[in-house]
Order: structure tokens, then C-alpha cells, then sequence
């Protein structure tokens, strides 16, 4: 809609801001928060302005942690975090390029079937199936292991679904001058099938990384182990002290690293990541 | 270099629907064989099948001395320019070209030789070479799609229809560049097309088919001028050839549904008078005479052309129309006369559509 009138877009301007002021109002408070003494914040006295607090808080959160437990550090988790949405991303996408290739360009028997019974795991969240898989994870050792925290989550139908809607628009034209060039299945898919679905990796990529990244019950089940923590539960252990004083601005000093990864893989994706949603490049 | 030869090939599809029954014929060395029908007649079914693309269900498919019906694509010695061109949209025109070779291990050094070779053939600019495929015109990546083909030096060409995504302008630019191509690497070529015009002018050998059967096989110029079947004499030539209705009354002469006669060549001896047939008459074999003498033609609507003017309109009872030069006048409004000479008379049985 192109309109020319002046002050036509006043009002939903207005909307626009107070649903940005919102949305953003509580992470600038948390930002703000993680600046100031944990003595500040606990008598009520936190100003909408940044303290002078920022570089012991953060120093703290990351290298010393916090005083009364011995919880793992910030960049532990960190790092905990990064590996398991990574692993979560990448395995992903390869198991299900891999999959919606081999039903979409092989003839085998069952093929519809497979499809199916792919699609109908979308019906069923990993909540559902968590008492089995974390007896199977048991059993095979996974307890506070990284493929335990990433293993389970990687299949993926929603991913495979994807691919195999975008392979089937792949003009079956190229898949046969593919055929006339020589090029075998793996050859084809590795030559022409993956560049052409660059853009789509990509978004699915930051889809699941986040995916991965914001993963709470799974983690919170299979890791005991303080140094296998992952940073969406520490930020849950700092805040819950049985009976000492919460250190507030430790807890907002993670949740403001926490959010920074999610928040640096979409601003560096982003481009492709637009394309990927919204271009059908042929 | 190597003939391609089809004897009795049939595809029947897992459904059941029979898209080739049974189809022969031979395509000599370096000849460039078009196969042309309307749409859904098997025409691009049979390419694939001689590309390797589509499995053949009975019959054999030779290309030079063996036998390709278990052969994949790539052991068939062919290259194939697709209607849509296929070409790979990641990779460069120097990519799409090197890509098939770079595949068969073909050295670096020999593939940048061809490639060169190809776009100096194609008269391709090599700062072209760098670019993606999105950035060429039509004609160009035509052109691309067709050096994919040649760098392979394959002992056969396919072509699937590839110009019906052009405009007219450069259908015909590119339609003499492909036959010039053919006759420069003497490399046997077969051609898919719906488009009688480019059958014409680009065929050593003409294949028509229809409804999985070929109807007739020969040189262009044999089929225009003796067609064996109602079917291609209707498909071959534009504006089509004109169909009469009568009886025949004598080897000689046939009576029109209307009353009038028309002569016609003798040579039906065999055929009993009385016969129920179809006369074919080409629109520039037809002569205007002024009205009330020859055959009374109702005229309907005149188009021009600029080259010439058709006439159309109605004789006995049928659609009529008659191709005339420019300067040529018109001996009346309404009505006109027209003579068709005895040796523009093609017949036609009208029971089975077989020239008699």
C-alpha cells in the first residue's frame, strides 16, 4: 500500500512504537540491570541509566562466577551452548538434505511410505518421546555428553519437508543434463543441488541454531554436571539460591550474553537469510 | 560419427498408456533428421528414449554399431540441448560448458581448448565466459546450451524443441546458425519440433509423427509435394493445405459434394469410381479466375502478408483458401472464380486418410 497523505501514518506509527517499546522495554531493563551492584538492584533503586558496574559485572559472570555457589562459568556455558546448537543446526540439515534427496530423486521400494512416516514425526514433539530417548541416551553412555545434548534433537522432519519442497522445484531438466554431463547421484547432489539450495541452508541454518540454542528441557534432563551445562539453564540455576541473596546483576549479565550469539548469527545471515525466505532463484 | 537406427521401438508407460507403438527408421551418418507432429504425439518421448532418459520397453535403439537400450546417458556418446536450455544457474557459461567434460576426467588443458573452440564456433564473446547464465540474453544462453553440447564432440546431438522459447526474430536468426553448425561438424543430429516451418528448412530427413506412429519418413520436400496420409499433408505447409470433399467419378476427374468437378492427375486407375474422397489442394496452387468462371469461391475475409494476400473463404461447402502475389488483384467482392490445375490435385481415400 502506497499512500501519499502526510500524517496518514501517525497512528500506525504509534502502534508500531508501542509495540517496539513492548517488546524491547524489559531487554533494555535486563541490559541496564547487569550494569549496576547487586546492593542497588536489591533495595529497589535501579535507575533507567547505566551504573559503573558493566566491567566487574561481566567479569564476574564470565571468568569468576558467582559467590555463594559454585556454578560453572558463563563462558563454559557458553561455549556448552555454542557446540550443542551447532551440532543441532548442522546435523540437521545435513540428515535431512540427505533424506528429502534420497526421496525425492530415488525410486525405492517404500518411498511414499518413508515420506509418511517422516511426516508424521512432525506430529510428535520431542516432550512426548523424552522418557524413552533419555533411556535409550542412558544406555548408550550419552548422560553429560555433547552428542547426548545434540544427538536426539538432530532429525528433523519439518527440515527434510523443506528440502523436499525445494528439490521438487528444481526444473527436472537440470537433473537430466546432469545425467547427459556425466554426473552421478552424488555428484549431482554435490554440484548442483547444494548450490542451489544455498540460500535456503542458510535460513534454515539460523532457524535452527536458535532452535538449538534455546533448548531447555532436553539439556536440563541429560547433564548433571555443572561444566555441561548449557547457558539457558544457568541462567535459571543463578536465579533460583535457596537462601542467599539472588545476585541479579550476575543473572542479567548471562541473560545479555546469552542473547548475543542468536542475536550475531541473524545479523550476519540476515541477507541470506531474507533471500532464502523469500526468493525462488532458478 | 555414427548413424542411429530404431527398429520397432514402443514405450508403454507402468499405467499402461502406449506413447510409442512401434516406431523404424534410420538416420544416416552426419544427417540431420527432424522429428516433428503436434503436441503429445511422442515426438519428445522418443528423444529421450534415444538420449537415454526414458527406459524403452521393446524394439532397439542403435547408435553407430551398438546397441544403447541398457547404456546410461553418458555411455551413449550423445549431447542433448534441452527447450528450457538447462543450464546450471550457479555456475559460469565457461562452468556449463567445462562441466560434462571436467566429469569424464577430460585434462584441463583439453577442456579449456574446447571450451574456447566451442565459443569461438558459437561466436561467443569470451568475456561472456565469466558470466552466470541470468545474465544472458535468450539467444545467448541458446547459444551456451548448445556449446554444452558441442565440447563434447558426442557422436550425436539431440534437440528438444530448442527454440519455442525465443522470439520469432531470433527463432529464425538461430534456426540458420543451428543448420549451418550441423553442416560445419557433419555430426548426425535429430530434432524435435512442433514447428513445420523449422521441420522444413532445417530436415535432411523428416519424420512425422502422430499419436505414437509415424506417419510418413522422407526428405522435406518429398512429403510437401506427396504426402502419404491426410495427416501430413494437412500438417506440412502454412497456411494448410485445403481439403475438398467428392466422389471419385473417373481416374481423371472427381465431383465435387456441390456439383462441380474438378480434374485431377490420372494414375487412379486402381480405384473403383465412386470412391468417397478427400481432395487436397495447396493455397498457392489455386488461380483466382473472375466470378462465374471455374469453381464459385465465397470470399470471407482477405489478410495480407505484405509478400502476398490469402484469401479466405468457402468452396463446396468447405473452408477455402487461396495464397496470391501482391500485385495481384482481386476479380470480384463477394464471389469469385478459382481453377485448381489436374497436377495440384492430391488424393485422398476418405475412408482411412492414404493417398491414392
Amino acid at each position: 500500500m502506497v499512500e501519499n497523505r502526510r500524517f496518514g501514518n501517525l497512528p500506525a506509527h504509534f502502534v508500531l512504537i508501542v509495540g517496539v517499546i513492548i517488546v524491547a522495554f524489559p531487554v533494555y531493563l535486563a541490559a541496564i540491570a547487569s550494569t549496576h551492584s547487586a546492593e542497588t538492584i536489591a533495595n529497589g533503586q535501579l535507575s533507567l541509566l547505566p551504573g559503573d558496574q558493566l566491567i566487574e559485572n561481566y567479569r564476574r559472570a564470565l571468568f569468576v562466577g558467582t559467590s555463594r555457589t559454585t556454578r560453572a562459568l558463563v563462558a563454559t556455558m557458553l561455549l556448552n551452548s555454542f557446540v550443542m546448537a551447532m551440532a543441532i543446526a548442522i546435523g540437521k540439515i545435513a540428515i535431512s538434505l540427505l533424506s528429502a534427496f534420497a526421496i525425492v530423486y530415488f525410486r525405492f521400494p517404500f518411498r511414499k511410505t518413508t515420506f509418511w512416516v517422516i511426516f508424521l514425526t512432525l506430529m510428535v514433539p520431542v516432550e512426548v518421546r523424552i522418557y524413552p530417548t533419555y533411556a535409550i541416551a542412558a544406555d548408550l553412555n550419552l548422560l553429560d555428553t555433547y552428542t547426548g545434548l545434540a544427538l536426539p534433537l538432530i532429525a528433523s522432519a519439518t527440515a527434510t519437508l523443506l528440502f523436499r519442497q525445494f528439490f521438487m522445484t528444481v526444473p527436472e531438466e537440470l537433473t537430466e543434463a546432469a545425467q547427459i554431463d556425466a554426473a552421478g547421484p552424488l555428484r549431482f547432489f554435490r554440484d548442483i543441488l547444494l548450490p542451489l539450495s544455498r540460500t535456503n541452508l542458510a535460513a534454515l541454518f539460523v532457524i535452527l541454531f536458535i532452535y538449538g540454542w534455546n533448548q531447555y528441557l532436553w539439556p536440563l534432563l541429560i547433564t548433571t554436571r555443572d561444566d555441561m551445562q548449557t547457558i539457558v539453564i544457568g541462567i535459571k540455576k543463578i536465579v533460583a539460591t535457596h537462601d542467599a541473596l539472588t545476585e541479579w546483576q550476575l543473572a542479567m549479565a548471562t541473560a545479555v550474553l546469552a542473547m548475543l550469539p542468536p542475536v550475531a548469527v541473524v545479523i550476519f545471515m540476515q541477507k541470506l537469510f531474507v533471500k532464502g525466505l523469500i526468493e525462488t532463484e532458478k | 560419427m555414427a548413424d542411429v537406427q530404431l527398429a520397432d521401438v514402443k514405450k508403454t508407460y507402468p499405467g499402461g498408456f502406449t506413447a510409442i507403438h512401434g516406431v523404424s527408421f534410420v538416420v544416416p551418418d552426419g544427417g540431420f533428421c527432424v522429428l516433428v507432429g503436434p503436441s503429445g504425439c511422442g515426438k519428445s518421448t522418443l528423444l529421450r528414449m534415444i538420449a537415454g532418459l526414458e527406459t524403452i520397453t521393446s524394439g532397439e535403439i542403435r547408435i553407430g554399431d551398438r546397441v544403447v537400450n541398457q547404456l546410461e546417458p553418458t555411455e551413449r556418446d550423445i549431447a542433448m540441448v534441452f527447450q528450457n536450455y538447462a543450464l546450471y544457474p550457479h555456475m559460469s557459461v565457461y562452468d556449463n560448458m567445462a562441466y560434462g567434460l571436467r566429469n569424464l576426467k577430460t585434462p584441463k588443458a583439453e577442456i579449456e581448448s574446447r571450451v574456447a573452440e566451442a565459443a569461438q564456433i558459437l561466436e561467443l564473446d569470451t568475456a561472456l565466459l565469466s558470466r552466470k547464465p541470468r545474465q544472458l540474453s535468450g539467444g545467448q544462453r541458446q547459444r551456451v546450451a548448445m556449446g554444452r553440447a558441442i565440447v563434447r564432440k558426442p557422436k550425436v546431438f539431440l534437440f528438444d524443441e530448442p527454440l519455442s522459447n525465443l522470439d520469432a526474430k531470433l527463432r529464425v536468426q538461430m534456426r540458420i546458425e543451428i543448420r549451418r553448425l550441423q553442416r560445419r561438424l557433419q555430426t548426425t543430429t535429430i530434432y524435435v519440433t512442433h514447428d513445420q516451418v523449422e521441420a522444413m528448412t532445417l530436415a535432411d530427413m523428416l519424420v512425422v509423427l502422430n499419436a505414437g506412429r509415424t506417419e510418413q519418413i522422407g526428405a522435406p520436400l518429398e512429403l510437401y509435394e506427396r504426402p502419404a496420409t491426410l495427416f501430413v499433408a494437412g500438417f506440412l505447409g502454412s497456411p494448410p493445405m485445403n481439403f475438398l470433399k467428392g466422389t471419385l467419378e473417373s481416374p481423371v476427374c472427381v465431383r465435387l459434394d456441390d456439383g462441380n468437378a474438378i480434374a485431377c492427375e490420372a494414375g487412379h486407375a486402381a480405384v473403383p469410381s465412386g470412391t468417397r474422397v478427400v481432395a487436397g489442394v495447396r493455397p498457392e496452387r489455386a488461380f483466382l479466375r473472375p466470378a462465374g468462371e471455374g469453381l464459385a469461391m465465397k470470399v470471407e475475409l482477405i489478410e495480407e502478408l505484405g509478400v502476398g494476400r490469402l484469401v479466405h473463404g468457402q468452396l463446396a461447402g468447405a473452408p477455402m483458401t487461396v495464397a496470391i502475389g501482391p500485385d495481384q488483384q482481386l476479380p470480384g467482392n463477394e464471389t469469385i472464380g478459382i481453377s485448381i490445375p489436374a497436377d495440384a490435385v492430391h488424393l485422398f481415400d476418405a475412408e482411412n486418410g492414404r493417398r491414392l
